[in-house]
């Protein structure tokens, strides 16, 4: 149902707008949590990660358990506040175990033994293929329905008639490509450390100590194109005992003062119970893109999003303020089906 | 699905975009438009119409129809107020592309992108 036809059916409908940030975050925390199972993820786009299970079996055991695991996983970490249906498929090949999933249910995954690909793929519609709508629509006019019709041609048709495009399509149909799962890039952690000559107890020394290391860490040429998401202060003490915390910024930052501010917090509730010798701050870790370089990766995508989002937001509050209401409005989908121009589209007022 | 978190829309405020706005349309023996008058710029609520209350508040000027393009018809929501549009396409001197249609209920013609 889109939003025009649930308004139509319930004027007094609240709607929510998405909030892409709060997506991004929950996607990279299931991503965190899914590499306990397997270390080659890769996260096609929002809400679809493939996983690369080669070698699983001799841990976890056969496919269902695999996947089992897998439900289990990211049930977990639902943490059981939201509901987070996820549909999971297993196949060889990123293009079957993805088809696979699109077939899963909620509580029933679909998986695809090496030996049924091929007949399962064949059953499947065009649709599946990861092909432009212009070829999508020539397909079907050309009566292609099924991959299976795509099949019975020879290669070499499909290539003169849609190009690499066509021979790719023809590839993924018959199964005769397999698209391995390639695993993201995750830098390795990043340690800097600092020794007192005395033992240090004061804290304003404790804080200045951390915000230097702090600075070194972020100077780090591994950080580059990386914000820091987790980190870890660890102190030895003069005693020989160790004092310890760790942080998961709810926003990964490569600010200083952002990643500095709530390890100060911790060390005025929670201070070392001795003098410091050594002191090391080590970035765990990180998401993909920096607070000064928003460029190409999906995460500084929503950071540059969110940012562009508050400073909406103040302009719009600042706006309200002065002229006692709001003057900024957006356009949202009425009937856009409606033969009449008038009806398809509206104005509302725009209140973060 | 996820938590909400933001701020509600309020689907008490909408206001319709692309609402038609009222011209003058002379016509031929065929109903074809052969000059157009500008009424004036109007701001209108969601369904109501253009009255005759609404002051125009641009002048006026008129042009004359270089040539029509397509003529077509829309009947909708005959269940409650029907809606009954003749919708002509003309090219106006200079060769600008006009929509016009007009209101076969009240005979009153008026601009609108399609």
């Amino acid at each position: 149902m889109t939003v025009s036809q649930a308004i139509g059916l319930c004027p007094s409908l609240t709607l929510y707008e998405p909030d892409p940030v709060h997506y991004d975050e929950a996607f990279t925390r299931l991503l965190h949590t899914l590499e306990t199972i397997s270390p080659v993820i890769e996260p096609s786009e929002l809400g679809r990660v493939f996983i690369g299970v080669d070698g699983l079996e001799t841990l976890f055991g056969p496919p269902e358990r695999q996947l089992d695991l897998i439900a289990q996983v990211a049930e977990k970490e639902n943490n059981g506040e939201e509901q987070w249906p996820s549909r999971l498929g297993w196949a060889r090949g990123k293009f079957a175990a993805w088809v696979a999933a699109t077939r899963a249910k909620p509580d029933r995954p679909v998986v695809v033994a090496d030996d049924r690909r091929v007949r399962f793929l064949a059953k499947q519609s065009v649709a599946v293929l990861p092909i432009s709508s212009d070829t999508h629509r020539r397909l079907w006019q050309l009566g292609l329905k099924t991959l299976s019709d795509i099949t019975r041609l020879p290669e070499s048709a499909m290539t003169s008639q849609f190009g690499a495009e066509g021979r790719h399509a023809w590839q993924l149909a018959t199964g005769s490509t397999v698209d391995p799962v390639v695993g993201r890039e995750r830098p390795e952690p990043i340690t800097t450390g600092i020794d007192f000559p005395t033992p240090a107890a004061d804290q304003a020394i404790l804080c200045y100590a951390l915000g230097r290391l702090v600075d070194r860490a972020l100077t780090h040429p591994r950080r580059i194109g990386w914000r820091v998401h987790v980190f870890r202060v660890r102190a030895e003490l003069e005693s020989g005992a160790s004092w310890m915390t760790q942080v998961v910024l709810k926003d990964p930052s490569a600010n200083r003062e952002h990643i500095v501010a709530p390890v100060t917090v911790r060390l005025e509730q929670q201070p070392p119970t001795g003098a410091v010798v050594h002191l090391a701050v080590e970035f765990l870790g990180f998401a993909r893109g920096t607070d000064e370089l928003q460029l190409f990766a999906r995460d500084a995508t929503s950071a540059a999003r969110a940012g562009r989002r508050g400073a909406l937001h103040t302009a719009a509050h600042e706006i309200k303020t002065r002229f006692k209401r709001s003057l900024l409005h957006h356009v949202v989908e009425v009937q856009p089906w409606s033969r009449i121009p008038e009806r398809r589209y509206a104005l509302i007022d725009f209140e973060p | 699905m996820v938590a909400n978190s933001r701020t509600p829309v309020r689907v008490d405020r909408l206001r319709a975009l692309n609402t038609p706005r009222p011209v003058r349309v002379e016509i031929d023996a065929h109903d074809k438009p052969t000059t157009v008058t500008d009424a004036g710029e109007h701001t209108e609520q969601l369904g109501k119409r253009p009255t005759e209350k609404d002051e125009p508040s641009s002048p006026q000027r008129t042009c004359s129809v270089n040539d029509v393009l397509e003529i077509w018809r829309i009947d909708d929501e005959w269940w409650r107020i029907p809606i009954c549009r003749r919708y002509v396409e003309v090219i106006l001197e200079g060769g600008k592309h006009v929509v016009l249609f007009e209101d076969l209920n009240t005979g009153e013609w008026f601009e609108q992108k399609p």
